[in-house]
C-alpha cells in the first residue's frame, strides 16, 4: 500500500487522524482571538454587573470567580473537543440525539424551579441548564440529518423528517416552559436548513403554516408570555408591570450615552432596576457602563466570530462539517440578535442569554463545545498537501 | 478528501447568510444609535429620577402659647406610614394592602384606594397610609422587612399635643388631614396630599402662620427602594408660633369654678369670657362642655364621633360664640340706653310700679316684684321689668312714649348686636336684632308693642351670643370704643423674631354721648352694691348686670344626665380701677350658665354673680 492510498485510507476514517502537528496550523485565528476576546469581555461585564449590585447578596466576587472557573473550563473543552475529529459526532449522532432527549427528560422530571420555570437541574452545588448544551447537540444531530441529504435537501421528506427530531426537544424545552430556548432551536432549524440547500418555497412554507397556526399558539401561551408580548407591543401600558423591564431597560441602555457612565458606574443595574441584570438584561448594563461604543465593539467581535464561523463552514472537508459551522452561527446570531432586541425594545422579553456576556457555565461550556467542533471543523478542512 | 466533490457547498446561500447577519448588527447598532446618540440625554434624566428620589420633609408646626408663654399646642415625634405608589408594582398593591392595613388598623380596600388615587396624581410622590402616628416597633417591623412591604416608606413626623385639651379645644380646634377637594386648591399652596390643616379653631383660622415650610432631601435608592445615601438636604422652615391674648391663669380660674357649678348639678353647661375692654385682647374663653381634640389627632374613632356628635349640649359648638341665648335683663342696657340716647328718659326719670303686672291691651306683662317708685339707677339695679318696659315702649295706658323697637334695634346695632363681632375664630354667630322689618320679613307680621316689652327685658326675639353681650358691656366700661375682639396677640418666627403684633382694632365709636355711658357704669355698679347682684364681702368695685331667661321646658336630662332645668343665668360685669364712673376698665367678664334652676333666681341667688366675684378677685388680688 502506498503512502498516498494509506493517507487516503485513514483520512476516510475518523479512528485514522492525520498528525496534530500539521493541523495546528489549521486553527482559524479569527474565531479563536475572537472566541478568547469575548470570554475576556464576558467576564469583564460580569465583574462590572455584579461588584457593585446592593441586590445581590453573599460575596459580591463570587460570580467573577464562578464566571472565571467556567471560563477556565470552557476553553479545556474547546482545546479537547478541536483535538478530536467531529466526524466522531457524525457517527455518535443517533446517542447524542438520545442523550439529549434524555438530558431535557431529566430537567422536566427533577429540575429545580427559578423565576417559575424549571430550567436548570442542580448538581454537586452547581446548576446547570441542559437546554444550553442541548441546542448545540441538536445542531449536531441535524448536521448529521441534512449533511447524509444534501443530494435529498428538494424533497419534502427531509425537511419533514428533520422536524421530526426538532419536534420532541422544541416540545420539552416548551414544556419547562422556556418558549425563548425552544425559539432558539427552530431557528437553528432553519438557518441548517437554508444552508443544508433546502428549496426555499419549502422554508417560507413552513414558515406561513407558523404564521397562520399564530391565533392557536397565542392560546397556548401562557398568561405571563402573552403579557410579555403585549408589553413589548406597548411597554407603558403597564409600566409596573410587564412593561417595567422594557421600560428600565432602555432607560438603561440609554442613559449610557456615546461612550457610557463607566464600568461599575452606571446606575441601573447595580441599583436593581434592571432585573436578572448579570443574565438577561447583561446587555443593558453593558450599554449604560460603556455606551454606544462599547456595545459597537462587542459587536465587532460577534461579526468577526460569526464571519469567522461561516468560513469554517465554507472551508469543510464535508456538508456534515459545513452545517455543524452553519448551525452555530445560525444560533449565535439569533441568539444575540433576541438579546439584544430585547435590551433595545425590538424583541419581546425572552430568557436567552446573550453569547459569552451573560453569566452562566452552561451556556458558556456550551458555546466554547460548539466552537471547539468548529475549531476541529476547521482544523481537519482540506489543506495545501504536505509533501 | 480534497478532491472530492464540494457542490454541498451553496456559495449563495453563505453570502445570503452573511448579509443577514450584517444586516441584523446595523439593525441593532441603528437603534442603539439611535437610543443612546440620539435619545442619551433623555434617558439620561430618567435614569436619574430612577434613582434619585426628591421626598418632602414635613415642617415642624407652629405651637400655641398664651400670653405668658404657657404652651397649648405642642408636637409630639412620631411615624406615620406612606407608600410611593411608583415603586409598588400593581400586582402586589392587592397583598399589600392585606397586610399593610391591619398594621396601620385600616380598611385594606381604603389602602389600596388611596394608593390607587396617588398613582393617577403623582405616583412619584408618597402618599401617607396610617391616619394616626404607628407605634415604634410597626415602624421598625416595616423599615427592617422592606421586602414584604413594597413601596412602604417610614418617616417621622411630629403629632399635635394639646394641653389642657378639653378647656382649650373650644378655642383651639384641631388639626385634620386635607380632604380630596381642598387638596385640589391647597396644592397650590404647597400641601400635600398627606398634610393636616388647621380644622376649627386657632388652628384652622392662623393656619397660614402656624404651618411651616416643607423641606425636601434627595436620596439615591435601589429597585427595592432602599435608601442608599442622602445626596442632597433643604431644612423645612419651621411654623411660626402664635401667642394669644389669653392668660391661662384666668382661664383656669373661670374653667374651676364653672365646672364646679356643672358638678354640683347648678346647670348643665356654661361659658365665661374675660376680655380687656381697653383693647378688645380676650383674657379668657371658657366653653364647658369641651370635647378632647387629641381624639382627632390620633384619629377619632366612629364610637368617639358618635358619641360627640350625639352630645345634646354640643361640645365641639364654642358656645362663647358659636350658639345664641336670650340675654334677658342684660340687654335693659340696650333698652335703657336708647331710651336715653333719644331722650325719652335721663337719670331722674320716675316710673312707679305699683304692681308687678303692666296689663296693655288686654295682655299682661310681668315684673318679678313690685318695685314701688324708681328712678334709672334703681330701676337699673332692681331690674324692674315694668321700669323698662316703660322706657322701651312707653305706657299706651298713660300714653306715655317709650324709646321705640326702631331705636333699640338701632342702639343694640350699634353696641354690636344681630352682626358678628369679627373675632378671629372660625364659628361665629351673628345672633339676632330685631326689628319690625326683621319681624316683617321672617314672619310676615306687623310688630307689636308685646314685642317691644318682651325685646326690653331680653326675651323675645333678641338673641345674643355670649361674646357680643360682653362687648357691649365693654364698650360701656371703656366710654364708647367698640374694639374687635381678638386672641391673637403677637406671631414669633422660629428664631423668636416677632413677626406680627396684633394691635387694638378700632371698629367704631358708638352714637352714645358720655353722660349716658356714665349713667349707665354708675348704674351697673349699683347693681352689686344696692342691687340684683350683692356681692358679700366685696374687694373689688365689680360693675355688672344680672340677666335670667327662660327658654324651654324644664323636664328630663341631657346627654350627661344632668336635669334640664330651663333658665339661663348670665352676669356681665366689667372692674374699674376704682370704685368711681370713670371708663377705666381692664376687664370685663361675662359668665353664662345654661339650664340652671328657676329657683336659684326666685331666691335672687344668681349662681354667676358668686362666681364672677370669685374669679375676679382670686385673679385680681391673688398670686399670679
Amino acid at each position: 500500500m502506498s503512502v498516498k492510498a494509506l493517507e487516503m485510507r485513514r483520512s476516510a476514517s475518523p479512528l485514522h487522524d492525520r498528525p496534530h502537528t500539521r493541523r495546528l496550523d489549521q486553527v482559524d485565528p479569527y474565531l479563536l482571538i475572537a472566541t478568547l476576546l469575548l470570554i475576556g469581555y464576558g467576564l469583564v461585564m460580569t465583574y462590572a454587573v455584579t461588584v457593585e449590585s446592593r441586590t445581590l447578596t453573599g460575596d459580591p466576587m463570587q460570580f467573577v470567580i464562578r464566571g472565571a472557573i467556567w471560563a477556565v473550563i470552557g476553553i479545556a473543552v474547546m482545546v479537547t473537543v478541536a483535538m478530536f475529529d467531529y466526524a466522531w459526532l457524525g457517527t455518535l449522532a443517533p446517542l447524542v440525539y438520545l442523550f439529549m432527549l434524555g438530558l431535557l427528560g431529566v430537567v422536566l422530571a427533577i429540575g429545580t424551579s427559578s423565576l417559575g420555570a424549571q430550567r436548570s437541574v442542580n448538581f454537586g452545588g452547581l446548576s446547570f441548564q441542559f437546554s444550553e448544551v442541548a441546542k448545540v447537540l441538536m445542531i449536531v444531530v441535524l448536521a448529521k440529518f441534512f449533511g447524509d441529504r444534501t443530494d435529498k435537501m428538494g424533497s419534502p421528506l427531509t425537511i419533514l423528517g428533520g422536524l421530526v427530531f426538532l419536534g420532541p426537544a422544541v416540545y420539552l424545552v416548551y414544556r419547562q416552559p422556556d418558549l425563548g430556548t425552544s425559539l432558539v432551536f427552530v431557528a437553528i432549524f432553519f438557518g441548517m436548513a437554508f444552508m443544508a440547500g433546502a428549496r426555499l418555497w419549502q422554508l417560507v412554507g413552513l414558515v406561513a403554516l407558523a404564521g397562520a397556526a399564530l391565533p392557536a399558539i397565542w392560546n397556548v401561551l401562557k398568561p405571563y408570555q402573552q403579557a410579555r408580548l403585549t408589553a413589548f407591543i406597548d411597554p407603558y401600558a403597564d409600566p409596573q408591570g410587564a412593561g417595567w423591564n422594557i421600560i428600565q431597560s432602555l432607560i438603561a441602555v440609554g442613559s449610557g450615552g456615546p461612550t457610557g457612565k463607566g464600568l461599575t458606574a452606571g446606575t441601573q443595574s447595580p441599583l436593581g432596576y434592571l432585573p436578572i441584570a448579570e443574565s438577561d438584561f447583561v446587555f443593558a448594563g453593558l450599554a449604560e457602563d460603556l455606551g454606544f461604543v462599547g456595545a459597537v465593539i462587542l459587536f465587532a467581535l460577534y461579526v468577526v466570530l460569526l464571519m469567522a464561523a461561516l468560513r469554517v463552514a465554507f472551508r469543510a472537508r464535508d456538508p456534515f462539517g459545513m452545517l455543524l459551522g452553519a448551525g452555530v452561527a445560525a444560533m449565535l446570531v439569533f441568539q444575540i440578535l433576541v438579546n439584544v432586541g430585547m435590551a433595545i425594545s425590538l424583541m419581546p422579553v425572552t430568557g436567552i442569554p446573550l453569547p459569552f456576556i451573560s453569566h452562566g457555565g452552561s451556556s458558556l461550556v456550551s458555546i466554547c463545545f460548539a466552537l471547539g467542533v468548529l475549531q476541529s471543523v476547521a482544523m481537519r478542512r482540506p489543506g495545501p498537501e504536505i509533501s | 478528501m480534497r478532491s472530492a466533490p464540494r457542490d454541498f457547498v451553496r456559495p449563495n446561500r453563505f453570502i445570503a447568510m452573511a448579509v443577514a447577519i450584517v444586516l441584523v448588527f446595523t439593525g441593532l447598532t441603528v437603534r442603539l444609535w439611535d437610543l443612546q446618540v440620539v435619545g442619551g440625554a433623555h434617558y439620561r434624566d430618567l435614569a436619574e429620577q430612577n434613582r434619585v428620589l426628591r421626598l418632602p420633609v414635613e415642617a415642624e408646626r407652629g405651637v400655641i402659647v398664651d400670653r405668658n408663654g404657657k404652651v397649648l399646642a405642642r408636637n409630639l415625634p412620631g411615624f406615620a406610614v406612606t407608600v410611593i405608589p411608583f415603586d409598588l408594582p400593581r400586582a402586589q398593591q392587592a397583598d399589600l394592602a392585606l397586610r399593610l392595613a391591619p398594621l396601620v388598623a385600616r380598611d385594606p380596600k381604603d389602602v389600596s384606594s388611596a394608593i390607587d388615587v396617588q398613582r393617577g396624581r403623582n405616583p412619584y410622590e408618597p402618599v401617607k397610609i396610617s391616619l394616626r402616628p404607628v407605634a415604634r416597633e410597626i415602624a421598625l417591623l416595616l423599615s427592617e422587612r422592606g421586602e414584604m412591604f413594597p413601596g412602604v416608606r417610614v418617616e417621622a413626623e411630629s403629632i399635635r399635643s394639646y394641653a389642657d385639651a378639653v378647656l382649650y379645644s373650644p378655642l383651639l380646634g384641631y388639626v385634620g388631614p386635607v380632604t380630596e377637594d381642598e387638596f385640589a386648591t391647597l396644592r397650590e399652596k404647597g400641601y400635600l396630599q398627606q398634610d393636616l390643616i388647621g380644622r376649627t379653631g386657632l388652628e384652622s383660622q392662623y393656619e397660614n402662620y402656624l404651618r411651616g415650610g416643607y423641606g425636601w432631601r434627595e436620596i439615591e435608592r435601589d429597585a427595592a427602594q432602599r435608601e442608599i445615601k442622602q445626596l442632597a438636604y433643604s431644612a423645612p422652615t419651621t411654623g411660626n408660633s402664635v401667642v394669644l391674648t389669653i392668660d391661662d391663669r384666668l382661664q383656669k380660674l373661670i374653667e374651676s369654678e364653672l365646672k364646679k357649678g356643672v358638678d354640683e348639678d347648678k346647670f348643665t353647661q356654661a361659658v365665661g369670657i374675660a376680655m380687656n375692654p381697653q383693647n378688645g385682647e380676650i383674657l379668657a374663653m371658657v366653653s364647658i362642655p369641651g370635647y378632647d381634640n387629641n381624639w382627632f389627632i390620633d384619629g377619632i374613632t366612629p364610637q368617639q364621633m358618635a358619641q360627640l356628635n350625639g352630645d345634646d349640649r354640643h361640645p365641639l359648638v364654642n358656645k362663647a360664640i358659636g350658639d345664641r341665648y336670650p340675654p334677658g335683663s342684660t340687654f335693659k342696657l340696650v333698652t335703657g340706653l336708647s331710651a336715653l340716647s333719644e331722650g325719652i328718659a335721663n337719670r331722674n326719670t320716675i316710673v312707679n310700679v305699683t304692681s308687678n303686672v303692666l296689663t296693655v291691651d288686654g295682655y299682661r306683662f310681668y315684673d318679678w316684684r313690685a318695685h314701688g317708685t324708681l328712678d334709672f339707677v334703681n330701676g337699673f339695679a332692681h331690674s324692674s321689668d315694668i321700669y323698662f318696659y316703660t322706657l322701651g315702649g312707653g305706657n299706651p295706658n298713660t300714653g306715655r312714649a317709650g324709646a321705640g323697637p326702631e331705636a333699640i334695634y338701632k342702639y343694640g346695632s350699634d353696641l354690636g348686636f344681630g352682626s358678628k363681632t369679627g373675632i378671629d375664630l372660625p364659628g361665629e354667630d351673628a345672633g339676632i336684632m330685631p326689628s319690625p322689618e326683621w319681624k316683617l320679613q321672617v314672619f310676615d307680621e306687623p310688630w307689636t308693642i308685646g314685642n317691644t316689652y318682651h325685646e326690653s327685658i331680653g326675651q323675645g326675639f333678641v338673641a345674643v351670643t355670649p361674646l357680643q353681650l360682653l362687648n357691649a358691656y365693654s364698650i360701656v366700661a371703656n366710654g364708647g370704643t367698640f374694639y374687635r375682639p381678638h386672641l391673637l396677640k403677637q406671631v414669633v418666627g422660629p428664631q423668636g423674631n416677632v413677626v406680627f403684633t396684633q394691635q387694638p382694632n378700632v371698629l367704631r365709636k358708638v352714637g352714645i354721648t358720655q353722660e349716658n355711658l356714665t349713667l349707665l357704669r354708675e348704674a351697673a355698679r349699683r347693681v352689686v352694691t344696692i342691687g340684683h347682684a350683692y356681692m358679700p364681702n366685696a374687694k373689688l368695685p365689680i360693675a355688672g348686670k344680672t340677666g335670667t331667661a327662660e327658654f324651654g321646658s324644664s323636664a328630663g336630662k341631657d346627654s350627661a344626665g344632668r336635669n334640664k332645668l330651663g333658665f339661663h343665668n348670665w352676669f356681665v360685669s366689667f372692674l374699674p380701677k376704682a370704685d368711681n364712673t370713670e371708663p377705666t376698665a381692664d376687664i370685663a367678664m361675662v359668665i353664662f350658665t345654661f339650664d340652671s334652676s328657676r329657683s336659684l333666681c326666685e331666691n335672687c341667688f344668681n349662681p354667676a354673680v358668686g362666681m364672677t366675684q370669685r374669679i375676679l378677685e382670686a385673679y385680681k388680688l391673688g398670686k399670679p
